[in-house]
């Protein structure tokens, strides 16, 4: 009987192997194959080595993979790795959990890459895994979410934070109709420091503008998902029958407020404005469950992000109105260190139509 | 006879880690890495240390679900007490206290009151989990002082502080189980808790201990991730809760309680470290190295199964053969 576990035990291990190798080669292939791997660690390399020798490993890792607005971040910078001649390996954890980011870049460092750009869950959880990666050559730069400044040699971010924190706030207020009145906050992580910047000029707008704005609670997290999104939106609205918008941050929590809001059958009386991506906000920007969505490229964000590290890599800062191929002019602060994507895209139901993303 | 059949699961099991390792040396890139090594055992120990504490409260028939949330707010309380500016052995000291009345609870309800463990530590982990958010309101506690960042980023020689800790407190469990009174009373408590209550043994204190037993290596673990993430959250650790069932089931304990051994979830936890970390360096897909795992789980515990039924069936064979043989007869 165990000769016969023993090669189950050995058929077992063969199966692994193929089925490793296999996987290997699909995620050789192209990015994105198969219902599951949408957010999938890919990688994505050129013919055209010419006499550069080793071709640089960038490595990009989002928050979180599977939503999509990595997915497309996903896919711009994959393209400016092939249009770059540099190998992108795009990875990141399945949840927005700080604890398996730091696993994702600690695996990364062991994979000896170049640069690494990741978007930080909760900034002070990286600090101990990139100070290692520093120890090891690899050189850090942070995108869409800023890390611990003292450990990243370049932020790239896609826009400037108090324009778009208070562009939010004015958008609510058109949209509400008023500028009094009770409204709410959705975010995605709690720790993420982008949108918490965001909320926070947003907030400042709105004490500085609209006094008779009145914010009823503490900003509600959803984590990245969707379905909670829309669980704590719909808790707002029956806690606060009053409640005449909701500001939602992270691209998945817009659409679950818009669609607690569209259940309840309040579109049109409860404004909901926030970030999302214009292809998944369509439906629900033509019902008017969402009243408007503010973003930016997020493919021209991964775009920039590996155009930006590849030049770190070859020892190249940015320079403020630089003009990036396929991405556009970048504005860089004044500290050398940040760069700015653009100004933010309103999509409503009128121009959802023509964008991809 | 072969001797093939003397085999336990748990050596077996040790073979396929070793099948395991080679084949990732051989076919993931830079595996024997000193790094990557470097790398497997400083992330192995969190997840080792949890299974641990399953283990146990497994062997005796129950389970822990509020294993993970008892180590995230005590790992909270414990970062409060360092960006306080107590010094790292008080605030050490009070983490240890905050999860051992997490497990005072778990055990009163279980031991005392005698609730189903599943029940218990499913209100336990929402009621910890709650604490903790009003506590943080979900933001991250971080700024420790650099000593205690020691705890889980040292190496004394090649080898990482966490890992030393987790092989002691394995060494520690293996004695605790074979060698105390209380842990023979363990075992006794899992296959059959009412001959063990009526053959004398005090069930209750046995599994109050158990809980508590369990809260310490929750509490152990959460010192080694918070000083590794340099911060405390409400999540820290959340993912690992079905990873720990699932290594101390891979390694042989059986989920109806009676049987576990601590060498069994040490290989279980390797194994999963060397895989996922293997797979990682191909460049495969998380997603696909959670099916992988999920897919070796099945595997190896249909394995025991069937090998055991046919121990089993092949038991009853002899003990039919052998009384028939005898001719019994008036």
């Amino acid at each position: 009987m165990k000769k016969f576990s023993g090669v189950l035990v050995s058929v077992l291990l063969v199966f692994v192997l193929v089925l490793s190798a296999c996987s290997a080669k699909n995620a050789n292939n192209s990015s994105g194959v198969g219902p599951n791997s949408e957010g999938a660690a890919s990688t994505a390399s050129t013919d055209n080595q010419g006499a550069a020798g080793k071709k640089l490993k960038i490595a990009v890792v989002p928050k979180l993979i599977g939503i999509p607005y990595f997915n497309a971040s996903e896919t711009g910078a994959l393209k400016a790795g092939t249009d770059l001649g540099v190998e992108v390996i795009y990875t990141g954890p399945t949840q927005a959990d700080a604890a398996q980011q730091v696993k994702v870049i600690e695996d990364l460092i062991s994979r000896k890459v170049d640069v690494i750009a990741v978007a930080p869950n909760d900034p002070a959880s990286l600090t101990p895994v990139l100070k290692k990666a520093k120890e090891q050559g690899i050189k850090i730069m942070d995108w869409d979410t800023p890390a611990d400044p003292s450990v990243v040699e370049l932020s790239v971010q896609q826009i400037d934070n108090e324009v778009f924190g208070r562009t939010i706030t004015d958008k609510l207020v058109e949209k509400m109709g008023l500028d009094t009145g009770e409204y709410a906050i959705v975010t995605g992580g709690l720790s993420a420091s982008n949108l918490n910047t965001w909320i926070d000029w947003a907030q400042k707008q709105a004490t500085e503008k609209y006094p008779g704005l009145k914010l009823v609670t503490d900003k509600v997290a959803s984590d990245e998902k969707q379905q909670v999104a829309y669980q704590k939106t719909l808790d707002l609205l029956k806690a606060y029958p009053n409640l005449k918008g909701v500001m939602a941050f992270s691209t998945v929590a817009p659409l679950g407020a818009a669609q607690a809001v569209k259940e309840k059958g309040l579109e049109g009386k409860v404004a909901v404005v926030g970030t999302a991506l214009p292809t998944d906000s369509k439906p629900y920007l033509m019902d008017g469950s969402l009243s408007s969505a503010l973003l930016w490229d997020p493919g021209a964000l991964g775009y920039l992000t590996v155009a930006m590290a590849k030049d770190l890599a070859e020892g190249k800062m940015p320079a403020d109105g630089q003009d990036v191929p396929n991405v556009g002019k970048i504005q860089v602060k004044s500290d050398s260190k940040t760069v700015i994507l653009g100004p933010p895209t309103e999509f409503t139901k009128e121009n959802a139509d023509q964008f991809k993303f | 006879m072969s001797k093939f059949s003397k085999i336990s699961k748990e050596t077996m099991l040790g073979f396929i880690l070793v099948a395991l390792f080679i084949l990732m040396s051989i076919i993931a890139p830079g595996f024997l890495d000193a790094y990557n090594l470097s790398n497997m055992m400083f992330q192995l120990p969190e997840l080792g240390i949890l299974a641990l504490g399953m283990m146990v409260v497994i062997v005796t028939g129950g389970i822990d679900l509020s294993i993970t949330f008892t180590s995230s707010l005590s790992g909270v309380i414990t970062a409060m007490c360092l960006s306080g500016h107590f010094p790292v052995a008080v605030a050490i000291f009070i983490g240890i206290a905050v999860g051992l009345i997490c497990g005072l609870l778990n055990g009163f309800f279980i031991a005392v009151i005698g609730v189903s463990p599943i029940l218990v530590t499913l209100g336990s982990m929402v009621l910890f989990e709650g604490i903790n958010l009003t506590i943080t309101k979900g933001n991250a506690i971080s700024g420790f002082p650099d000593s205690f960042g020691n705890i889980g980023n040292m190496s004394i020689g090649p080898i990482p502080l966490p890992v030393i800790i987790f092989l002691v407190l394995a060494a520690i469990t293996t004695v605790l189980l074979n060698r105390t009174v209380w842990g023979r009373s363990v075992y006794k408590v899992g296959i059959n808790p009412v001959a063990a209550q009526f053959s004398g043994l005090n069930v209750k204190k046995v599994l109050m201990f158990v809980y508590l037993f369990s809260a310490f290596m929750a509490v152990i673990a959460s010192i080694i991730m918070i000083s590794r993430y340099n911060s405390a959250k409400v999540d820290l650790g959340s993912s690992y809760l079905l990873l720990t069932v699932s290594a101390a089931v891979l390694g042989g304990t059986e989920i109806s309680g009676g049987y576990g051994k601590v060498i069994g979830t040490v290989y279980a936890v390797t194994i999963f470290q060397v895989l996922s970390n293997g797979l990682n360096l191909l460049g495969i897909p998380k997603t696909v190295v959670d099916i992988l795992m999920g897919v070796i789980l099945i595997a190896v515990l249909s394995l025991n199964y069937v090998s055991a039924r046919m121990s089993h069936n092949k038991s009853i064979k002899q003990s039919i053969k052998s009384s028939s043989s005898e001719n019994i007869c008036f």
